[in-house]
């Protein structure tokens, strides 16, 4: 799992113009809205396009996205729970 | 073909920058063309006595050839052009041939990979976000 959230955190700090650090993201820093990384839809997409990528796993619609989306703990755990990584 | 796809498209005769398809798969991949002519109002100030079509027209053309790909009625504007590459100047007399892909999209945002050649020589390249507004629009996340 930590292993999974740690290629989550390259895949954010590789595809995304991040303003912050990627080590200083924790795993349950919100990745979108005010109180976390403030990432908007663009980014959204371009994380899907990169989980499909990086971990063939497979992000549907924007009701997926905004719960998968939601932390890099989420992720880690989609990857999991979809059997890849 | 049944109607002309290009006549699909949400934009006025005004500022349309696709004359014609040649291939469609809707909703993958798309080739269209677009002729550039010294009588195009664009070109008769840029620049006078050396008309060259503007860049932001040609990634237009490529937007517009993108837009052929969404669902129909839909209305879309740019959200993102990566790796926008001019490679050389469009002049009048040259036929553009514009080749779009969709490649993976979320909710009203779709990504497409899109060249413009001519003469078979690429001239343009660019990665294009577009996002559907209006009726079709699914909304904000």
């Amino acid at each position: 799992m930590n292993e999974i959230a740690q290629r989550v955190r390259t895949l954010l700090s590789t595809r995304l113009k991040l303003a912050t650090a990627v080590e200083g993201i924790n795993d349950d820093t919100p990745l979108f809205g005010p109180t976390g990384l403030g990432l908007d839809s663009i980014d959204a997409l371009e994380l899907v396009l990169g989980l499909e990528k990086e971990f063939g796993v497979v992000v549907e619609d924007r009701v997926t996205a905004v719960k998968v989306l939601a932390s890099i703990r989420t992720i880690a755990e989609h990857i999991q729970s979809q059997g890849k990584g | 073909m049944a109607g002309d796809p290009v006549s699909l498209l949400p934009h006025g005769l005004s500022f349309r920058f696709v004359d014609r398809v040649l291939e469609i798969v809707p909703g993958e991949r798309v080739i269209a063309l677009k002729n550039v002519t010294a009588n195009d109002p664009h070109l008769q100030g840029h620049f006078p006595g050396n008309p060259v079509m503007p860049g932001v027209l040609l990634v237009e053309s490529m937007a517009q050839t993108a837009g052929l790909l969404l669902p129909e009625g839909s209305s879309a504007v740019l959200a993102q052009i990566k790796e926008a590459r001019l490679r050389t100047p469009v002049i009048p007399g040259d036929q553009i041939r514009i080749e779009a892909v969709r490649r993976g999209g979320l909710g009203d945002l779709h990504r497409f990979e899109v060249a413009a050649l001519v003469k078979g020589t690429p001239v343009a390249e660019a990665e294009i976000v577009l996002a559907v507004v209006g009726p079709n629009a699914e909304g904000r996340p």
